[in-house]
């Protein structure tokens, strides 16, 4: 009796594997990082949408945290069993375009298909001149400003330049009362990138044109001496070094620090945490020549080179990437438009914080798509930590150019 | 015949265990560490010691190692120099000792990382409980930034570990002083011996043991600590907390070089299993003569 039903069920296992394996033929599998609790229902929408729009082939996603998102990617390609499609973060494409697991997307797009993105959120996953992604998430940062300590302080209007900044800064700290007219971040992750706002402003890249660090630039000798300056005179936040962007957030949102500058989902944050908090999103400010930088963030979809349903998979991405699908994505997760026709969208244009956002996409850097970049990250933060706890911003800068030179070297 | 295999055999499952979740890991770890490995964990050709040659020109590998020596034998030796007190306090028998001994455990229970993030919120500058505490009993009069610099960063993450090591380190010792018989005490208190005499010539001596078992654990479990340090600075600011564990962690996770990695966790192997058995061997001479 009992032989009988493991024959029974052994029969039954074997049968749906049998089963299983023809549905692969027509299955395409993606790998999708969970930016939040809406993720994974809008991918249940779209599999409901697409099979029913494309009988014949069937979609199976895989929602990833995002923590363990490039954990799961390298064990399932070491494996041999990735998924045809998956998001990864944009500045982890050269590993997989060095390793040779990315196929080109070029042969499939079409000119009109390219014509859907805004320039500066596809250009990051273009390698060698070659499309190896599309870009699925994008955000940028911005300056936050607490309108309520700025009329109190009789200031009018963000400021537009660094120096305009100090000065503002100036009167904010003389208010009293436990307030910080500039929060600087000293502390993890984005540490360096908070220094290249200033950097970029006084027109220095992150490389030269020569491919080394622009560490060692005048531009950068400003920019620093610009933060410690402000340290010095007491404009910014005490315990720069101990601040995360989290903790300078929470001070903002406290109303204690007159300006910030950070991504989009701080209005967010600000509209559970803090409703009654007056606040506004303005330009980075620009330095001296005008010149002025944000930073940009995207997220990839790639397709594998060893998927069997790349057709199959391209439809899907093509289906991914129309104004309808994007809206429904971006708008949920709260991330900026990637696709042109969405972008002139009322929502994004009605939206103050959001347009700020937008407008300064022109000017957006993204973080250099090489190898060791990391490496030349955390270097560029040890040296502002260095600085910001007073260190010598020139030998600091002249350490640190020389550390990331070596490593690029390689 | 029989006799002289048993032993053997019955070992047997227990090095086997041992060879599972130590020796494959060790030699995995000795593979990774001398060879080119790219991004994805898959190992190239043999590089000729590269990485533990980077390791010994890298100035954070050795400030790290140096920090990690004063990590161990200052929270080692503060939690020592603090449990002995509290255990012989809580092994006198006085009012409300269950709920002094409840209270002393109490940091044990909870878990290592939700200590920390706790602390990390406690010391933070502007909003952290510590500095309103001292403000409010007038021993300050403005915030300090305990976790901006080293200088007070480290020494709080010492006093935090600390007191996460006591808890441990009183049990061993309660379970020691229990050993030692009533009557040794009372001998010596007839003979005219003062309490101090009483403490070096019965207890110290009869509590010696326990105390070499307690160095040797919590040396072990100190050094590869990881979520302290982590959670209340990463080893910032700009590398200056940073032990053996956190500089690991970066270089693994953060930067990608699992060689140098794992070159970090096989030196940290080798300082450990050298001083065990270094320290295992004194303290049996000691005990034997």
């Amino acid at each position: 009796m009992s032989f009988a039903k493991w024959t029974a069920g052994l029969m039954a296992g074997m049968s749906m594997l049998a089963i299983a394996a023809q549905a692969d033929a027509g299955e395409v599998r993606v790998t999708v990082a969970e930016y939040s609790a809406k993720t994974a229902p809008y991918f249940a929408d779209v599999k409901k949408e697409f099979e029913a729009a494309n009988p014949g082939i069937s979609v199976k996603f895989e929602v990833v945290p995002w923590d363990v998102l490039l954990q799961k990617l390298t064990t399932d390609i070491t494996a041999g069993t990735n998924a045809d499609l998956s998001i990864i973060g944009t500045r982890w494409l050269i590993d997989f375009v060095q390793q040779d697991v990315a196929e080109p997307l070029d042969s499939y797009i079409k000119p009109d298909f390219k014509d859907r993105f805004i320039d500066t959120f596809l250009s990051p996953s273009i390698m060698d001149g070659k499309t190896y992604g599309l870009p699925i998430a994008a955000s940028a940062r911005a300056m936050y400003y607490n309108k309520e300590l700025f009329e109190k302080a009789g200031i009018a209007n963000p400021p537009a330049t660094w120096t305009e900044l100090q000065e503002d800064a100036r009167k904010i700290k003389a208010l009293g009362s436990g307030t910080f007219g500039f929060g600087l971040q000293g502390k993890e992750i984005e540490t360096d990138v908070y220094y290249y706002y200033a950097m970029w402003s006084y027109g220095t890249e992150i490389l030269n044109k020569d491919g080394t660090s622009g560490l060692s630039t005048p531009g950068a000798l400003e920019a620093a001496k610009l933060y410690k300056s402000m340290i010095d005179e007491g404009l910014t936040e005490p315990g720069v070094t101990s601040n995360s962007r989290e903790d300078v957030q929470n001070l903002f949102k406290q109303g204690k620090v007159g300006m910030m500058i950070t991504a989009p989902f701080l209005s967010n944050q600000i509209k559970e945490e803090a409703p009654n908090l007056k606040y506004g999103v303005a330009a980075i400010p620009a330095g001296p020549t005008g010149a002025r930088g944000t930073y940009g963030v995207t997220d990839s979809i790639i397709m594998f080179k060893n998927s069997k349903n790349k057709d199959e998979a391209w439809k899907l991405l093509d289906f991914l990437f129309t104004t309808e699908q994007r809206a429904k994505f971006t708008q949920g997760e709260g991330f900026l438009p990637v696709n042109k026709e969405e972008a002139k969208m009322d929502y994004y244009v009605n939206n103050a914080d959001l347009a700020a956002f937008t407008a300064l996409l022109p000017d957006a850097r993204f973080a250099p798509v090489i190898p060791g970049w990391e490496e030349v990250a955390q270097i560029t933060s040890d040296a502002m930590q260095k600085i910001y706890l007073g260190g010598d911003p020139e030998a600091g800068l002249k350490d640190a150019a020389a550390k990331a030179n070596a490593v690029l070297k390689k | 015949m029989q006799n002289r295999f048993l032993p053997y055999l019955l070992t047997l499952p227990s090095l086997f265990l041992a060879a599972v979740v130590i020796f494959w890991p060790v030699w995995d770890l000795i593979q990774i560490s001398t060879h080119e490995v790219n991004r994805f964990g898959q190992l190239r050709e043999f590089n000729d010691f590269a990485n533990f040659a980077a390791l010994t020109a890298d100035p954070d590998f050795m400030a790290a190692l140096w920090r990690t020596g004063q990590w161990t034998l200052m929270v080692v030796g503060g939690a020592l120099l603090l449990s002995i007190p509290v255990a012989m306090i809580l092994n006198t028998d006085f009012y409300g000792r269950g709920i002094a001994r409840v209270i002393i455990m109490l940091p044990w229970a909870v878990s290592l990382t939700m200590t920390a993030v706790v602390w990390r919120w406690a010391l933070s500058g502007e909003s952290g409980m510590l500095n309103s505490a001292l403000i409010g009993l007038g021993l300050i009069d403005h915030n300090i930034q305990w976790l901006a610099s080293a200088e007070t960063a480290f020494p709080m993450q010492v006093l935090i570990g600390i007191l996460v090591t006591v808890p441990f380190t009183t049990t061993i010792f309660l379970g020691g002083l229990s050993s030692i018989p009533d009557d040794l005490y009372e001998a010596a208190a007839l003979e005219g011996a003062t309490p101090l005499q009483q403490f070096r010539e019965i207890t110290f001596p009869l509590l010696k043991p326990f105390i070499n078992i307690a160095i040797v654990l919590n040396t072990i479990y100190v050094f590869n600590s990881f979520p302290i340090i982590w959670v209340m600075t990463q080893g910032g600011p700009a590398n200056s907390t940073d032990i053996l564990v956190t500089h690991l962690y970066k270089l693994a996770f953060r930067i990608g070089k699992l060689g140098e990695a794992s070159a970090v966790s096989l030196v940290m192997f080798a300082i450990l299993l050298v001083f065990t058995m270094i320290y295992v061997r004194l303290a049996m001479r000691e005990q034997r003569a």
